[in-house]
């Protein structure tokens, strides 16, 4: 299968002052389409900053990071953007819709930022979508109308409406209780059979990870090892 | 096209819902831009319409469009606006009717009024002085008698005047225990008070007729030094002709008399002096006090400047008191008595309570005022026909003095109550000239005669000392050219001749005030200080005073021409201070907008990083988030500077309906009337749009700035 992302020793610092902190020390990581991969590791392993490099919101300061045959080193910032909004879908820990919209507005968002579809067509595409994630009666509600788990649907609507290769979900279920957390990446798995879109989601849950098809495993900013859902639960001593 | 059109519906659509979901802001922001646009059209329009209308009256009462003057002078023409400062330094035009001729070769110029502006001071009406010329008149008729006939009615006469006078006399004696009351005694003179008390005597009076002339001599000499009851006036003129000023100022009407025929020497009071200056005082504060409740709704029980009045009308009727001989007493008498239904002897007690008004009986009192007691008396110290005699002091520093006769008031219409705009009487140039220095030919043979009769040699200036004092001196250079009266007159001769015409042909001088008729020519060809032009399209201006500057060059005249902004001098200014003052107003409450707006949107756009940040990383381009915060910006500036706009709009031409009423006697000359018509130019509806927009967009670079910077990642950020 054809890899969509590719990250050859990617490496990142940020700078703090004068005080250069590493937080990739070398990463190397391929990722195959319709893959639903997750990133597991404790807080300042480096999940964010690696998902940062693949959803082409950083760049790494030295190595290589490719997405969709791109090398996001070779593009400029303007260039990024776009790739950003033709080829990914990103899910954040804290829903992050725009609270002045409306649920229908907020999913329709990328497609006026795309600026392909016609009006017609965004509606249309808006609705199955929201039919899709369960909230076909929310459309013309606001995002401060709505739960945590609805809200997080709306997210996963708006994230896969243009249709991109790949999504990107940082702690998709971090602020939700744990029932609803399970009922959202049930719905990821979903979509991800379905549309063959490859996830790509950032979690320390043991359980959000059984979901996934296999665990890349991060400490201290560096790869431990790729293993499978059953294994990472295994040595943490938890049932698979 | 399409997709662009799109995207700006969506930039439009999270403006405007951002601005919905951000109320207080928004209100807080648009306010102060509704505000400014509001001040920016109304307050523009406002002073656009009084510029315009204040240049109406400035236009149309002296300035004219442009004013012109020798461009030698050492001070700048100011024709308006002139308190007692003197007049300013200008050098004359020594031609007239060349100055005019030049002048009308400007394409655009349609008539030229000849001016001089000045002012002197006129001594007028000293009551007891006048009582006893009446008196010693009498007494000289008396002496000439040849008739039986006439020499009772001469011995009627004299009684007459002699009952004026001892009632003048008692008013000073009742003046004088007033002042002993109030003052300490060693202050007032007791040669003063013995001398009251001897002409207020009956022994004086039976006396009188054994020498009239000494007592006469007695009473001048003694007694009208101490009713110091003549005031005066200081008049400021406009010497010109008439017939051109009222052609070209047609505003100018006149009210009572007839204007002054040409070639005359002749007087018009305008009415606001004649009134405020020369009517009888008590009688003006009546009229203002009818003024003030009838049409400008006060009272007097309310309002401090109407009680002040009534005041004044109770504690000063000695003005009228010493208009009254013994028959009038009488009658006073017996109609405030009546009245008053008192009992009250005093005409004085009885004149003060008649004055005591108030709101119930003002009407009454007022109407019995000018029905019972006005006819008898002198309302206007000097009346129409009367001769009036200024004394001016010319450019050299002499005293000059010229009998014009009055031949009636006038004034603008439109600017009856200004203040300002009747501030100028008007003179006949003839007159002007002699006051202020320059001399008729015939005047001058008449001062050579009177020269060589006295033996006086000519003694210039610069020789003057050694004249005096005996050293050798070159001999003083004969008068030629300069017609001024400093270089043709000595100290000592310019007073004699001033006596001379007062005394000796004081009526000749009268008559030929009244009777000669001085040639076009002489009228014209004479000095003038400046001109008033008039223009046939008053909108070119600035292209005609430099025509007219250019046109003067080539007619070898140093012309200096002025607009009538220049030309009203502080009057001028006033608007370009008001409209100063305007301006940094707006400027201020736009900086002031502009750092409150700026702020705001800062505030606005940290709490949006995530959102700014969430919208990066979905893949808005930074141009997008930019257009965002602009149109909200200019979304905020257009919908309220707009509504700002459109009230001020509202606002001014609802104004421009009923029209702001002159206030005080100022306004009516900046409004050009009693009320204010502002009107909207369209120019400050664009300024207006102009101003708010480039605040708005002013306001936004900032936080813009921040937005812009906002990068993906921190919509990830989780805030702890």
């Amino acid at each position: 299968m054809k890899a969509i992302v590719s990250v050859r020793e990617a490496v990142k610092n940020y700078t703090l002052g004068n005080v250069v902190v590493p937080a990739l020390r070398g990463v190397t990581l391929d990722v195959v389409e319709g893959d639903f991969l997750a990133i597991a590791g404790p807080s300042g392993s480096g999940k964010t900053t690696l998902l940062n490099l693949i959803g082409c919101v950083d760049t790494p300061t030295s190595g290589s990071v490719e997405v969709a045959g791109k090398d996001t080193r070779r593009l400029s910032e303007r260039e990024l953007t776009d790739l950003r909004l033709h080829t990914i879908g990103f899910i954040f820990q804290s829903f992050n819709l725009v609270s002045v919209l409306t649920v229908s507005q907020n999913i329709e968002l990328p497609l006026l930022l795309q600026r392909k579809l016609t009006g017609p067509e965004r509606a249309q595409r808006v609705s199955a979508l929201l039919e899709r994630v369960g909230l076909r009666e929310y459309g013309t509600h606001r995002p401060s109308e709505l739960s945590g788990g609805q809200r997080q649907r709306v997210a996963i609507a708006r994230a896969l409406v243009t249709r991109p290769q790949l999504v990107l979900a940082d702690e998709p279920t971090a602020n939700l209780d744990s029932v609803t957390g399970a009922h959202i990446l049930d719905l990821m798995r979903e979509l991800n059979r379905t549309e063959k879109t490859t996830f790509i989601f950032s979690t320390h849950d043991q359980s959000v990870m059984a979901h996934a098809n296999a665990v890349v495993r991060l400490a201290d900013g560096k790869l431990v090892d790729r293993v499978t859902p059953a294994q990472a639960a295994a040595e943490n001593g938890l049932p698979a | 096209m399409r997709a662009w059109l799109a995207t700006l519906g969506v930039v439009a659509q999270m403006a405007f819902r951002n601005l919905f979901a951000s109320r207080l802001k928004t209100i807080i922001v648009g306010g102060i831009i509704f505000f400014g646009g509001l001040l920016v059209v109304a307050g523009n329009s406002l002073l656009d319409s009084v510029v315009a209308s204040m240049s109406r009256s400035v236009i149309g009462s002296v300035a004219g469009h442009i004013q012109v003057y020798n461009a030698k002078s050492k001070d700048t023409l100011e024709v308006m606006g002139r308190m007692m400062m003197g007049d300013p330094d200008l050098s004359q035009l020594d031609d007239f009717a060349k100055v005019r001729d030049s002048l009308l070769k400007v394409e655009n110029v349609k008539s030229v009024v000849p001016m001089g502006i000045s002012g002197a001071l006129v001594t007028s009406g000293n009551t007891i002085d006048l009582a006893l010329e009446k008196l010693r008149s009498a007494v000289n008729a008396r002496h000439d008698a040849k008739t039986d006939a006439q020499r009772v009615e001469a011995e009627a006469r004299v009684a007459s005047e002699k009952g004026h006078v001892r009632q003048i006399v008692s008013v000073l004696q009742g003046d004088l225990k007033n002042a002993k009351a109030v003052l300490d005694e060693r202050t007032i003179d007791p040669a003063d008070g013995a001398a009251v008390n001897r002409a207020a005597s009956d022994a004086f009076w039976q006396d009188f007729d054994k020498e009239p002339f000494e007592a006469l001599e007695f009473l001048e000499n003694r007694i009208a030094s101490q009713a110091a009851d003549a005031d005066l006036l200081f008049l400021n003129y406009i010497g010109t002709d008439f017939q051109a000023f009222q052609k070209s100022f047609d505003r100018m009407k006149i009210v009572e008399g007839t204007t002054v025929p040409a070639g005359k020497r002749g007087f018009l009071f305008a009415k606001h002096v004649y009134e405020e200056q020369l009517k009888l005082k008590a009688a003006r504060r009546l009229d203002q006090i009818k003024e003030g409740t009838e049409n400008e709704g006060e009272t007097i029980a309310t309002d401090p400047d109407l009680k002040r009045m009534v005041r004044e009308n109770v504690s000063q009727v000695r003005e009228i008191l010493l208009q009254l001989d013994a028959a009038k007493t009488v009658d006073f008498r017996a109609k405030l008595q009546r009245e008053l239904g008192s009992q009250e002897a005093d005409v004085g007690k009885l004149l003060a309570a008649f004055f005591q008004t108030d709101d119930q009986n003002f009407r009454e009192r007022y109407d019995f005022f000018y029905k019972e007691l006005a006819p008898s008396l002198e309302l206007y110290r000097v009346r129409i026909g009367d001769v009036l005699t200024i004394k001016a002091f010319t450019r050299s520093g002499y005293v000059q003095s010229v009998n014009v006769p009055v031949y009636g008031t006038f004034e603008f219409q439109g600017l009856e109550k200004s203040t300002l705009a009747g501030a100028l009487n008007l003179m006949d140039m003839v007159s002007f000239r002699e006051l202020y220095g320059f001399m008729s030919g015939e005047k001058l043979a008449e001062i050579q005669a009177l020269q060589k009769a006295a033996g006086a040699r000519e003694v210039s200036r610069e020789n003057a000392e050694a004249e005096l004092f005996g050293s050798k001196a070159e001999d003083a250079p004969a008068a030629k050219a300069p017609r001024r009266i400093e270089a043709t007159t000595t100290p000592g001769v310019a007073p004699v001749m001033r006596d001379l015409g007062e005394s000796l042909g004081g009526k000749l001088q009268r008559e030929e005030a009244r009777s000669r008729v001085f040639p076009a020519d002489e009228v014209e060809r004479g000095v003038v200080l400046n001109a008033a032009v008039i223009l046939k399209n008053p909108k070119k201006i600035r292209e005609t005073i430099v025509a007219i500057e250019a046109q003067g060059k080539r007619d070898g005249l140093t012309l200096k021409a002025i607009d009538w902004q220049a030309a009203a001098g502080l009057i001028g200014q006033f608007v370009n201070v008001i409209r100063m003052v305007l301006y940094v107003a707006i400027l201020i409450i736009f900086l002031i907008a502009l750092v409150i707006i700026n702020n705001a949107l800062v505030m606005a756009t940290l709490e949006r990083v995530k959102e700014i940040g969430t919208l990066r990383a979905i893949g808005a381009q930074r141009r997008f988030i930019l257009a965002m915060l602009v149109v909200e910006s200019i979304v905020v500036g257009f919908i309220f500077g707009g509504l700002g706009a459109g009230l001020g709009v509202l606002l001014v031409s609802v104004v421009g309906k009923i029209g702001i009423p002159a206030k005080s006697d100022v306004w009516f000359f900046f409004f050009s009337g009693p009320r204010l018509y502002p009107f909207i130019g369209t120019s400050n509806i664009v300024a207006a749009f102009a101003i708010v927009l480039l605040v708005s967009a002013f306001s936004s670079f900032y936080p813009a700035w921040i937005a812009m910077r906002v990068t993906p990642r921190q919509a990830m950020q989780e805030e702890e």
